[in-house]
């Protein structure tokens, strides 16, 4: 399976849910729904804002601490998207399924994978935000990620986005981060030994991708060339998606 | 386990002597607890199960257990009594000595078809905002374990006095083929215990009153279907059999209970007719 | 968690009063099944189905384990059903409902109990490693007779998926990678599919297949039958509700049959279709290094 394919997203692809979306990108495919507001369980009740519950379910097997992870890095990321103050003790509810992951051909995989989370982040995270889209669920802004990885080849270090799983594991350190619609960063974790230099490099490059305004610029799309990856453009497909499902919807006008 | 079920074509006795349609000896006694609203203690051969009905009674804080039944999962505001059972399976009922924990899938599965089996023959509409809570608590396991629990309840709700269309009995019915042996000789069989339901197709089966109506169907074995016309036949005739004798049960201890002076020979009661 | 809204005394009439009069509400006759649609997934063992709004996906998995000890020569086929908020706000993680028990233990009566799949040889060294092979089944979108659904996902997903090759020499056991060695399918014995009846009336008089969501609010008793192509039953599930004629029950089996065999019939199509779409590469590779010549 090649893992570099174009991300694809269809939003609401599930009849009985408020809101939901389907992404795929790099082998990942996630399937997302959204509920909400509705009301929310006293244990979770907030007297001033609306409570965000995100839960990621793995394809194969039971969620464990991986999932709940993901979930908290998920959660603080998309309660600060959501207008969540307009909904006091209100609950909106995302579940994010995933249903395929990249297989790796070289290695028999486990149905437990401890470490390893951070590629699929990208994915949960732009298929919540679509969800919530789709959800009209009123947001500050919106947002698009990135993975973006440190191969050391040959003895130079090379900034790649989306590398296939078994670039994953040799990879000096990993790094995924989000941008907001106002080019602001979102989120930004990242695992392994690495440089402020090459922090910087990394920031550039995930930048890049989720922060290209919709115009054609040539001069950076000559640059993407270069890293191996042609004009990858996350925030012009995140619009891309929206604006077809709301073409299809208003076809009778 | 390894049973010689092929003995039976010879001389057309089945493993514990019985022939083809008898039941096991069914014993059966209502009003056991004095401190109940209703009780009863029902044995199938080996098969003891004992039952307690408490209500219908106002819902308590807790709604624990497994509710259910036609009155939609009980709201707050439920127009119907909701019928909640809870089933134990005592440790030292059955052989291999198993525990099963609280939340055993298959314990949930008979607490639920016993709830939705009752609720249908009981009146339920008559007692809005209320819960009927029927404990059943099995002491020794040979087979037919569903069919003992039903009629025990059946006989718990009769003795609690809630209105009901009808008595919900059920008994097993079986067939002495496996599914992969395809002879025609095959025999129906009634009454199975635990050895035969080990090693044959085998089916429980409740019905309403005498009536041919099916409330509960459970066949857990593969088996062909031409087979299951002749199992069901027997398996609802067993029905008729096992209502009998629990119709029996009731009216002899109502007829000790207008002797001994507990209740009041009414005008509506006369010889405790209780259809 | 909120509480699934229960349909008012307004829609449960409109349901009833269409049925009394011959009608469904989407105009289907009573013994039709919605459209069904089967996709297989990019990787082995991965299926979605849908039967109108009702979604369902499953996914196969196979790791290696060590067999349970009171049963050394079997290896472990789980069958997971866990419906997750996606499928209701009112669905709480890690609270079983009521549906989702009797989902699961239906599916565990189907599949597993009927020795539909081999386990004998899932098992690899006696006592010490077999496979354990895992159904998940997500529930995505539920819209009525989700059994039906979710049976036919579970069949589908395990005659679709491949383990990993092995082989053992001189007491070692090698796993082959997918790089190395094509896997191989399941040891699969026979195909059981489920057909559930939703019973209508006073007496249980009207029988519907594959009721929707707002049809099985408002039915009186339903009841799941089980079986393969070679018409076996392999479970049936009256679980209570209304008492219906026995006769009745007959009459549902033998239809439920018929329908059992349109599954059959539409899976087998489903596989050899994908199976050709999957060894495309393999034959295009063929015909143009033949060109090359």
């Amino acid at each position: 399976m090649t893992a570099t394919t174009a991300p694809e997203a269809k939003l609401q692809v599930l009849p009985r849910a408020d809101g939901s979306a389907k992404f795929s990108s790099a082998g990942y495919t996630v399937i997302g729904s959204v509920n909400g507001p509705i009301e929310a369980q006293r244990r979770d009740e907030h007297a001033y804002e609306a409570h965000v519950d995100v839960i990621v379910r793995p394809a194969a097997g039971v969620g464990g601490t991986r999932e709940r992870h993901l979930e908290s890095i998920l959660q603080s990321s998309l309660a600060q998207l959501i207008l969540v103050k307009n909904f006091p003790r209100h609950l909106i509810q995302i579940v994010l399924q995933v249903e395929e992951t990249p297989e790796n051909d070289y290695a028999n995989a486990k149905l437990v994978q401890a470490s390893l989370n951070f590629p699929i982040l990208p994915a949960l995270l732009q298929t919540a935000v679509l969800a919530l889209l789709s959800a009209s669920v009123p947001m500050r802004a919106t947002a698009t990620a990135s993975f973006v990885a440190v191969l050391s080849q040959d003895g130079t270090n090379k900034v790649v986005v989306d590398p296939p799983p078994r670039d994953i594991e040799t990879a000096r350190s990993v790094h995924v981060l989000a941008f907001t619609s106002h080019d602001e960063l979102l989120l930004a974790e990242s695992e392994g030994d690495f440089t402020v230099k090459e922090w910087d490099d990394v920031y550039d490059t995930a930048k890049r991708i989720c922060c290209q305004s919709g115009g054609a610029k040539t001069g950076i799309e000559m640059e993407l060339d270069d890293a191996g990856d042609n004009g990858l453009d996350m925030r012009r497909f995140l619009r891309s998606a929206v604006e077809t499902k709301v073409e299809a919807d208003l076809h009778w006008k | 386990m390894p049973l010689d079920t092929s003995a039976y074509s010879l001389a057309l006795l089945r493993v514990d002597g019985r022939r083809w349609n008898e039941l096991r000896r069914i014993h059966a006694q209502i009003r056991t607890q004095a401190a109940a609203d209703g009780s009863s203690y029902l044995e199938m051969g080996h098969t003891k199960v004992m039952c307690v009905v408490t209500g219908p009674s106002e819902p308590g804080p807790k709604r624990g257990g497994m509710t259910g039944g036609v009155g939609g999962g009980g709201g707050e505001r439920s127009s119907t009594a909701d019928v909640s059972v809870s089933v134990v399976i005592a440790g030292f009922s059955s052989v291999d000595r198993k525990r099963r924990g609280r939340g055993d899938k298959r314990t949930l599965e008979l607490q639920s078809t016993i709830s939705s089996a009752l609720a249908a023959s009981l009146h339920t509409h008559l007692h809005p905002n209320s819960t009927i809570a029927i404990s059943l608590h099995v002491l020794s396991q040979d087979g037919s374990l569903l069919a003992a629990l039903i009629n025990a309840a059946t006989l718990a709700c009769i003795d609690a006095g809630i209105p009901m269309t009808d008595y919900v009995v059920a008994c097993t019915a079986g067939s002495t083929s496996t599914y992969a042996a395809n002879d025609e000789g095959a025999d129906p069989l009634l009454d199975m215990n635990h050895q035969e339901e080990q090693e044959l197709p085998s089916l429980t089966v409740a019905t309403l009153g005498s009536s041919d109506r099916v409330a509960v169907l459970v066949c857990e074995s593969r088996v062909q279907v031409s087979r299951l016309e002749g199992m069901l036949a027997v398996g609802v005739d067993g029905c008729k059999q096992v209502r009998e004798i629990l119709d029996r049960v009731v009216r002899e201890k109502g007829r000790r209970m207008i002797q001994e002076g507990t209740i009041e020979k009414g005008m509506s009661l006369d010889d405790m007719d209780i259809d | 968690m909120p509480r699934e809204a229960e349909p008012s005394l307004n829609e449960r009439q409109f349901v009833l009063q269409a049925l009394r009069e011959n009608l469904r509400l989407d105009g289907r006759p009573f013994d039709k099944y919605r459209p069904v649609e089967l996709i297989f997934g990019e990787q082995y063992g991965v299926v979605e189905v849908s039967f109108g709004k009702t979604k369902i996906l499953a996914k196969t998995s196979a790791e290696l384990t060590v067999p349970y000890v009171d049963r050394p020569l079997d290896g472990i086929f789980t069958i997971a059903t866990e419906l997750s908020p996606m499928t209701a706000p009112s669905f709480e993680v890690n609270r079983p409902t009521e549906t989702e028990v009797l989902l699961s233990r239906l599916l565990e009566k189907t599949v597993r109990r009927s020795g539909a799949l081999d386990t004998e040889s899932l098992c690899l060294v006696a006592g010490q490693k077999c496979w354990s092979v895992r159904v998940d089944v997500h529930v995505l979108s539920h819209d009525g007779d989700l059994t039906d659904a979710a049976c036919l996902a579970v069949v589908a997903a395990l005659r679709h998926f491949r383990k990993p090759d092995t082989s053992i020499e001189g007491g070692l056991l090698t796993v082959y990678t997918p790089a190395e060695r094509e896997p191989v399918p399941l040891s699969w014995l026979h195909s059981p599919f489920c057909v559930t009846w939703s019973f209508y009336g006073d007496q249980g008089e009207m029988a519907l297949l594959d009721a929707t969501l707002s049809e099985e609010h408002v039915r009186v008793g339903s009841c799941t039958i089980s079986m393969n192509r070679h018409g076996e039953i392999c479970q049936i599930a009256k679980l209570g509700g209304t008492p219906v004629d026995a006769v009745a029950l007959l009459q549902c089996t033998n239809v439920a049959l018929v329908k059992v065999k349109d599954f059959s019939a539409f899976l087998d199509r489903k596989l050899a279709e994908d199976a050709k779409r999957r060894d495309k590469g393999g034959l295009m590779a063929e015909l143009s290094a033949e060109n090359d010549r």
